[in-house]
């Protein structure tokens, strides 16, 4: 904050500034003249979500809600893929103690996210399979890039979407497409993502789709912010009830169901099919 | 059972092997290299549901379920009429024990056909009004016929829809359509429903609709059915839940219902104005 004050005051003139905290997994910059924030997802190779990515996107979020940002715009560094969700490895002979953590910080991540005061956008630049999707749905507004594919498609791998990723998909796209698409597990293309509502723009390049998401930021110009955040909690907050009163319960069932011998079984035989696909 | 071991016997060569399982009033077929069964209703003329028919597509039901079931599609025997709902002639002037067990099993059948953990397909291949279009909705996938109508008219009866099946009209539809749709009674024509969600594709004949429903039923080839059955429970639990719990007491509430003066006038001029006529002619 000293740093940022010490920086205003050296460049008053120029109001076009950013600063940016480069944790090693988020790039955060913020825009001084729009206050609109941009988290950048770098893990390398495609930003799968495990506990330290988690844990710094979680803190990002809070950060952001306490320093009271005027918005935020949610992408990936990678120029294929947005994220490539769930860090499968969190989930093969988990440590039990680590296991837990990371469960609770993707809830927690979740419920600052998709209910944020702020207004957000997903900057979809690469493919968003699963936990990926996930978090693009969590924003309120998705600017997706032509050519990559999007989906929960957890069902394809054996495993159930919790109850909030499908909430997530329905408060986007309705009752009736979210089941056809959760049981089919299916991945979207980006136009027939655009077709259904799981995407709100398509955009030929991330420059375009960043002037589209300062557009959709722009709506709230007008807005008082208070009642915009009380009407966004009013709309959301049943889906995030539900899952604060549900938390602990699902996590003893995850904790429990996480060690059968048969998806460990089937876990391991994933990652041994994406090993031999790597060394070809 | 027996009759079946004879037949693989005699006809073991047949690799696509076709058996049946003729009720009278629903044909059950499964084809043994797909694994799919296709239940065809027929009971003449227009597959009205009175307890014998509601009583046979829950125990088909029950046995697709028990026999791991691994796709099922649901049709007519009929060309003109899916199914027309509930049996008026039985509800009029009734004997209140045969409604409660009518209303029991039609709950009964909805558990198990929405609930289901196989996937289904509704192949509407004629007219689908209220109890018919309750079959249709509880299916996950419907491809319709043109031409025909469909759509939860009960309000046009004097009829309420329970909340079940409002739920899984809303669930289909939305709100909005569901509201304005289940309110005016309205039976959609092919192409409106298409528009609106009710169904999901339109075909041409029953061959092409099949033709659909199987390339539907084929998607989950690759997915592995218990993660499928397991995320369908989680998305439709709480629609079935909510009719397990209040079971008993919707079964005595629809019989008041049924049984009181002003439905058994209302159903006796509906029956008198459009029903005694088609069946004269």
């Amino acid at each position: 904050m000293a740093l940022r004050a010490v920086r205003s005051l050296a460049i008053l003139s120029n109001p076009l500034r950013t600063y940016s905290t480069s944790g090693p997994l988020v790039n955060v910059s913020i825009n001084e003249k729009t206050g609109i924030a941009t988290a950048t997802l770098q893990r390398p190779p495609v930003n799968s979500l495990n506990l330290e990515l988690l844990t710094e996107l979680c803190t990002t979020l809070e950060q952001l809600e306490k320093n009271k940002s005027r918005g935020l715009i949610l992408t990936s560094s990678s120029n294929t893929v947005f994220s490539a969700g769930l860090d499968i490895y969190e989930m093969y002979k988990p440590n039990m103690d680590r296991y837990k953590q990371f469960w609770t910080t993707l809830q927690q991540t979740w419920i600052n996210l998709y209910g944020s005061s702020y207004p957000t956008v997903a900057v979809v630049n690469g493919h968003a399979p699963a936990g990926g999707c996930l978090l693009a749905l969590s924003c309120e507004y998705r600017i997706m890039l032509n050519n990559f594919t999007i989906g929960l498609n957890e069902t394809k791998l054996g495993m159930i979407a919790p109850t909030w990723f499908a909430a997530s998909m329905r408060n986007a796209i309705g009752t009736r497409q979210t089941e056809l698409a959760l049981i089919t597990g299916n991945l979207f293309t980006t136009d027939e993502a655009l077709k259904i509502g799981l995407v709100d723009e398509v955009v030929q390049s991330k420059n375009e789709a960043l002037e589209k998401a300062g557009k959709f930021f722009d709506k709230f110009k007008r807005i008082p912010p208070h009642a915009r955040t009380m009407t966004k909690t009013s709309l959301r907050g049943a889906d995030i009830q539900a899952l604060v009163k549900s938390r602990n319960e699902e996590m003893n069932k995850l904790t429990a169901f996480i060690n059968d011998p048969k998806l460990q079984e089937a876990i391991g035989m994933y990652l041994e099919s994406l090993k031999q696909k790597q060394n070809k | 059972m027996a009759f079946r071991t004879a037949r693989n016997l005699a006809y073991f060569s047949n690799y696509i092997r076709n058996y049946s399982t003729n009720g009278p009033l629903v044909n059950v077929t499964v084809n043994e290299k797909s694994g799919f069964a296709t239940a065809t209703l027929q009971r003449p003329s227009v597959n009205s549901l009175n307890l014998e028919l509601l009583t046979e597509i829950s125990h088909t039901l029950q046995q697709l379920e028990k026999n791991k079931c691994r796709g099922l599609i649901l049709t007519s025997a009929s060309n003109k009429v899916f199914s027309a709902g509930l049996d008026l002639f039985e509800l009029h002037k009734p004997n209140a024990d045969k409604i409660k067990q009518m209303w029991s099993t039609l709950q009964e059948v909805w558990i198990k056909l929405y609930g289901s953990s196989y996937p289904t397909v509704a192949v509407v291949n004629g007219h689908a009004p209220a109890g018919g279009c309750m079959l249709a909705l509880s299916c996950e996938y419907r491809v319709m016929l043109n031409n025909f109508i469909i759509g939860l008219n009960e309000a046009q009866i004097g009829f309420s829809a329970p909340m079940w099946l409002i739920d899984g009209m809303r669930n289909t539809i939305g709100s909005r359509q569901a509201e304005f749709a289940l309110t005016a009674g309205t039976l959609f024509k092919t192409e409106e429903a298409l528009k609106i969600g009710l169904v999901d594709e339109v075909a041409q004949s029953k061959e092409e609709a099949i033709e659909k429903a199987e390339k539907f039923l084929n998607k989950f080839a690759k997915i592995p059915p218990h993660a499928r059955s397991m995320t369908k429970a989680a998305l439709r639990g709480a629609n079935i839940q909510a009719l397990v719990r209040n079971k008993d007491e919707e079964v005595r509430s629809y019989v008041d219902f049924v049984t009181d003066s002003q439905f058994q006038d209302s159903l006796g001029e509906f029956i008198e104005l459009n029903l005694k006529q088609k069946l004269s002619k």
